[in-house]
Formats: structure tokens, C-alpha cells, sequence
């Protein structure tokens, strides 16, 4: 079996014109995420509203920045500090605290009614967000006098957020390990059986499980390997900030692995030739690519798609991926993922044995 | 133990098509044994049940003494198997493919050893995609090799290949029985079958239709010549019944295309008296052939129709 497995490497390290553009793609993507700031899009800013006034003018204030759609009003009742925590951690974009006497204050008055809490180094989106809420508090300032600047003081927090390049290397690295995994899997074993390779392998005594394992071992071993250029050239070339334990990303990338070989096994049961097996094989991972939070959070998904993408194994390996080596957390508290990704591997794996066909 | 391969009753069905139907022999260890028979024949299914590649719809095979479906792990460790498309993987040299098919049978095989025996030392550093298909057919038997197998199957071992690289091959056929293999291959080529196999089957739509060594098959005969002629239209009856029954004449064998072959013995002026009935009956020919007789004659006569290639 380990024979069989080096072999196999062998093989895959020898097919370098396969191995570098399978590579090629996801590294190209990193090239361009860590070249230009492509940024992750104009999602929806969060923002907590502390309301200290709690004045028919402040709940109008309030209402009317719900109804701005670039901003999503998070759930009210969140304390002052932990909020303030939220933003210092790059986990909430904007805090405004509405202190009392907003009410009574007319538009243009010089006590400070209004303060903005943002990340710093937003500089240029926090102050379109900053326009816009003095706007709005001017708006509904009592009587109907001349738009003037409101009472507000803004305040800009350095954050130590990951970066969106941050997240997005995590999901060039799920891309390149689901499109590899499948695609390379389903179309070699297509090939094999066309060349009647395993028929050659079906009148030794090796074990048929063997050739699966060392075949699994195998594009692991490539998986782990891709990975890790990806996050490499990430991480050295353009500065990925990645505090988390890779070792235990690898883990990660390797179960998510194992979930897409197995999609790649049951396609090559459904595929006549090398090319339908490849087609086939785009055809069911650039969905992922798009709806399982590779490039943009499924959060901004409509209808009920951030729901439903969470069952795609892509979503749970990227969660848990990010976890991981983004935000530090420890393996074993990323379960949820794990425990969907293992269901995944079961279920595959399952249907993968059903289907399997040598001839 | 006295056989190598003992087939009883052998039917392969693939759904309403029968490939093998009742098919029994056996192969004596030690010998040469060939299954001849034209393409669809039932040669190649009959050699994969054997093999454990196809399970019998009926019937029962043994191999070295071993029930395929109850062992057919130990066998295949015994055997060794030449399939008629044989692909390996690709970016592996020679040497590195024989080492990993030694691994298949939990075997270190000196993989030099094996190359040399087919001639092939000098490429083992080459891919099998860049090998002739002479050589690559070599290259097939060394690797059904690795093993050290008692019993070598072989399925149409010198198809596509020039006449240079086919006796090449069949003297390394002979070589490898020499060492005490037992030899069992398939093949639709006459001269193959009868240089170099000690015992035929004939098989025919699925069937056995004879098993003897060759010479006893056109011994069965009871003629020495064959004369083969073509015509450009069909003999008429009179013309017939002229040809046929005349002395020394088995009779007229009419096949298509205004074929028709006579089969002589060796009594003297037989061949003189076909001549004399072709002119004396005013038939034109196109082609006439005086051949001895062969294994065509002997699957001709048997089956009604040529052993086309």
C-alpha cells in the first residue's frame, strides 16, 4: 500500500504539467487578492445603536437608519464596552451612542450628542458612514430649519481584524483543494478504467481497498502540499496575517479533502471519459466556489441561501479553516464544522462504494 | 497435480447474450494450451472467468487445483495474466512498474532480471508509452511474470504485430514453458496456434467445437491438400455433383463469394482429376490455390465458415 501510494506521487509529481495548472489557478487568485485590494464587496456595514436618550426623536433617528440599506442595524440592548470590544476586534463595524438631551438639542446645537466608534483604518468608508448619520440626525431635528452639522464626535478605534485578504487566502485555499480533490480524482479514475488499468490491478491479489487508501493517502498528501503553497505565498509574498495553528488548518483542508475525493469517486462512476469526467466536475464545484463563502461571506446571500449553503461542504471547511488559522481558535472548538464535514465523509464515502464501478 | 485448469460446463451469460455456453476442458500442467477461434468467439471471456475477472453464470472452474469462486485470491497469486489491452500507469519507467507489480503479490522482484529476459534491459529507464508495439507487448509478459507464476494466461499475445515481433514473442513463449510454466493462450492466428501450442480448443459462437493436439486435428481430416478455388459466378449443379464424390475427394466445401474448397488425400493423380473435371466442365476460374492442408481447413470443415483475421 505505501508502495502504491509513492508510486502515485511519484506519478502526480512527474504529471507536473497537470499539478502546475491545477495550482496555477488558485495561486493566480492570490496573486490578484494580495495585488489589488479587492475588497469583499459592499456588503452591508454593521452597526450597534446605543440609545442613552430614548426620546420619540431618537427612536425616529433610529428607525430611519434601519431603513438605510447599507447599513444593518444589529440587535439593540448590547452594553457600551462590550460593544466598544465588538468594534476594537473587528467583529462589528460601527458604534453609535446616542446620549441624552439628543431630543432636545436642535440641529446645529454644540453639544455633542452623537458619537461614532469605527475602525480606524476604514478611513474612507467610516466617513460616508459618518455623512450619512449626521445627515439623518439632522433630518430629524424638531422643526423643519436648515441642515446643519450634528452634535457628533467620531471616533476611530485600531483594530486588529483580520484583513479581507486574510479570509479570502483561507477560501483560495478551499478552492484549490475542492477543484483538485474532484476534478482530479474523477477524471484519473475514468482514465484508468478506459485504459483498463484496473482490470490489470483486478487479477493481482491486491486488495481493492489498499488501491483506494493509497489513492486517498496520495491526493491528501497533494492537498496538504497545495495548501500550503497557497498559504505561503500568501503569508510571505503579501502579508497574510495568520495567528492560528496551520498545523491544525492542515487537519482541516485534509477532512475537507477527503469529502471531495469522494464526490470525485462517485462522478467518475457517472462519467464515460476523461473530459465528461472534468466537465462533470466543474460543474459541481464552481456552485461551492460561488455559495460557500469563498470569496464573500454566505451571510450576504439572499432569500434562504445563507441557510441552505451551510449544509455544502465547502461552508463548514472554510468556517472552520478560518476559525482556525484567522482568528486562533483551537481545533476542537470549530466541532460544529468538523461534525458536518465528518457527516460528509461518511455519507460519500457510503454512495462512493455503492456506485464505484472498475469496468 | 496433473491439471493446471479444469473447466466444467462453463456458461457466461450478459444478459440475454450467451458469450460461453457449456463449455468444458481441461489444460494438462506443463503443456502449451491454446484456445482458437475467430473474434466474438467466447476466447477472451472464457480466459477472464478463469482469471476471476467474470464470474461463471454456470458451471465450474478450477485453477492449480482451486475453486475460482471459493479462492480466488490464491490464485491470482499464482497466476500470471496477460489481458489482450494491457494499459499501465503512466509516468512510471519499466523498472518502476515491475517493482510495483511485484509489490501487488507482496514480492520483491529484480526488476533487471525480468527486463532482460524479454530483451528490454536497455529501456528500463523508458516509459511503456514510448515502447514499440513489439516491445510492448514483451514488456506484458515480463510483467504476468513478477510473480514466478505456475500457470501464465496469455490473451492474443502477438495481435497487431509485425511477423519479426511475433516470433520473437513466441520464442520467448516457449522459453518461459521451458522453465516449467504452464502456458495457456488465445489466439485467431492458424500459424500461431500450430507452431506453438501443444494441444487446441476450437471455440466457435461460444462453443468448444474440438479439443486436440494439432496434428490430430488435421489429421481428422483423412486429406493432404486443399485446392481452393474461385469462381466468377457459382458452379452449377451439374458442375457440383461432377466436382464432388470424385475419388479422393472428401467433397466440395461451398463457402461465399463463389468459394469453393476440395480437400484431397495423397493418392497419386487426385489433384490430376480435379484439373481434368475443371476443364472438362468448361469452369472458368479466377483464383485456384493448391495448399497442404492446415488448421483453416480443420475450422472450416468444422464450423462451416473461414477463421477470418
Amino acid at each position: 500500500m505505501l508502495a502504491l501510494t509513492l508510486a502515485n506521487l511519484k506519478m502526480m509529481a512527474r504529471n507536473y504539467h497537470t499539478t502546475f495548472w491545477a495550482l496555477f489557478f488558485p495561486l493566480l487568485l492570490v496573486v490578484v487578492f494580495g495585488l489589488f485590494d479587492v475588497g469583499g464587496g459592499p456588503g452591508p456595514s454593521s452597526l450597534v445603536v446605543i440609545d442613552q436618550d430614548n426620546t420619540p426623536r431618537s427612536r425616529l433617528f433610529i428607525q430611519k437608519l434601519g431603513e438605510v440599506e447599507s447599513l444593518e442595524l444589529q440587535e439593540q440592548g448590547v452594553e457600551l464596552l462590550v460593544a466598544r470590544q465588538q468594534v476594537g476586534r473587528g467583529e462589528l463595524d460601527y458604534l453609535l451612542v446616542i446620549s441624552q438631551g439628543f431630543g432636545d438639542s436642535p440641529a446645529g446645537a454644540a453639544a455633542p450628542a452623537l458619537a461614532l466608534t469605527y475602525d480606524a483604518g476604514e478611513t474612507q468608508r467610516s466617513q460616508l458612514v459618518e455623512g450619512l448619520v449626521r445627515d439623518l440626525a439632522a433630518q430629524t431635528a424638531a422643526g423643519a430649519g436648515p441642515l446643519a452639522a450634528s452634535p457628533l464626535v467620531a471616533e476611530g478605534l485600531a483594530v486588529e481584524a483580520p484583513s479581507y485578504f486574510d479570509i479570502v487566502l483561507l477560501g483560495l485555499v478551499g478552492l484549490g483543494t475542492m477543484t483538485h480533490s474532484i476534478i482530479s480524482i474523477a477524471v484519473r479514475i475514468t482514465a484508468y478504467r478506459n485504459q483498463s488499468i484496473y482490470k490489470r490491478l483486478l487479477v493481482t491479489p491486491l486488495p481493492v481497498w489498499k488501491y483506494f487508501v493509497a489513492e486517498i493517502s496520495a491526493h491528501l498528501v497533494l492537498a496538504v502540499v497545495q495548501a500550503s503553497i497557497i498559504l505561503g505565498l500568501g503569508i510571505l509574498a503579501f502579508g497574510a496575517h495568520l495567528p492560528g495553528n496551520l498545523l491544525a488548518t492542515m487537519a482541516v483542508v485534509a477532512l475537507g479533502s477527503l469529502v471531495f475525493l469522494n464526490i470525485g469517486f462517485i462522478i467518475s462512476a457517472w462519467s464515460n471519459t476523461p473530459a465528461a469526467a472534468s466537465g462533470m466536475g466543474n460543474a459541481v464545484a464552481l456552485p461551492m466556489v460561488f455559495f460557500g463563502g469563498a470569496f464573500f461571506s454566505t451571510a450576504s446571500l439572499p432569500w434562504v441561501l445563507p441557510q441552505l449553503v451551510q449544509v455544502l461542504p465547502l461552508t463548514p471547511m472554510l468556517e472552520a479553516a478560518r476559525q482556525v488559522a484567522v482568528h486562533g481558535v483551537p481545533l476542537w472548538q470549530t466541532w460544529p464544522q468538523l461534525a458536518v464535514l465528518g457527516g460528509w465523509v461518511a455519507a460519500t464515502a457510503l454512495v462512493a462504494v455503492k456506485v464505484f464501478r472498475f469496468s | 497435480m496433473d491439471e493446471a485448469v479444469r473447466v466444467e460446463g462453463l456458461v457466461k451469460r450478459f444478459g440475454s447474450f450467451t458469450a460461453v455456453d457449456g463449455v468444458s476442458f481441461a489444460v494438462k500442467a506443463g503443456e502449451i494450451f491454446g484456445i482458437l477461434g475467430p473474434n466474438g468467439a467466447g476466447k477472451t471471456t472464457t480466459l477472464e472467468v478463469i482469471e476471476g475477472l467474470q464470474k461463471p453464470t454456470q458451471g465450474q472452474v478450477t485453477v492449480l487445483g482451486m475453486d475460482i469462486l471459493k479462492q480466488p485470491q490464491r490464485i491470482k497469486a499464482r497466476i500470471g495474466v496477460q489481458l489482450q489491452s494491457s494499459s499501465y500507469f503512466d509516468y512510471l519507467s519499466l523498472r518502476e512498474l515491475l517493482t510495483l507489480m511485484g509489490r501487488f503479490f507482496g514480492k520483491r522482484v529484480q526488476p533487471d532480471g525480468l527486463l532482460e529476459q524479454v530483451g528490454l534491459l536497455e529501456k528500463a529507464k523508458s516509459q511503456v508509452k514510448h515502447l514499440s508495439g513489439g516491445q510492448k507487448q514483451r514488456f506484458t509478459v515480463a510483467a504476468s511474470l513478477v510473480n514466478d507464476p505456475e500457470l501464465l494466461i496469455l490473451d492474443e499475445p502477438t495481435i497487431g504485430l509485425d511477423p519479426q515481433s511475433r516470433r520473437h514473442l513466441w520464442e520467448l513463449i516457449r522459453q518461459v514453458h521451458q522453465r516449467g510454466v504452464t502456458v495457456m493462450l488465445t489466439t485467431h492466428y492458424m500459424d500461431e496456434a500450430q507452431t506453438l501450442c501443444q494441444r487446441l480448443a476450437i471455440m466457435d459462437r461460444g462453443r468448444l467445437v474440438a479439443v486436440d493436439t494439432p496434428q490430430n486435428l488435421i489429421g481428422r481430416l483423412k486429406a493432404t491438400y486443399s485446392v481452393k478455388l474461385v469462381l466468377p459466378q457459382p458452379l452449377t449443379p451439374a458442375q457440383l455433383a461432377s466436382l464432388n464424390g470424385g475419388p479422393g475427394s472428401p467433397g466440395v466445401q461451398t463457402l461465399e463469394n463463389n468459394t469453393y474448397i476440395l480437400r484431397l488425400d495423397s493418392s497419386p493423380g487426385a489433384l490430376d482429376k480435379v484439373l481434368d473435371t475443371i476443364v472438362r466442365g468448361n469452369i472458368s476460374l479466377e483464383h485456384l490455390e493448391v495448399t497442404p492442408v492446415t488448421l483453416e481447413d480443420v475450422f472450416l470443415e468444422l464450423t462451416g465458415q473461414e477463421l477470418r483475421d
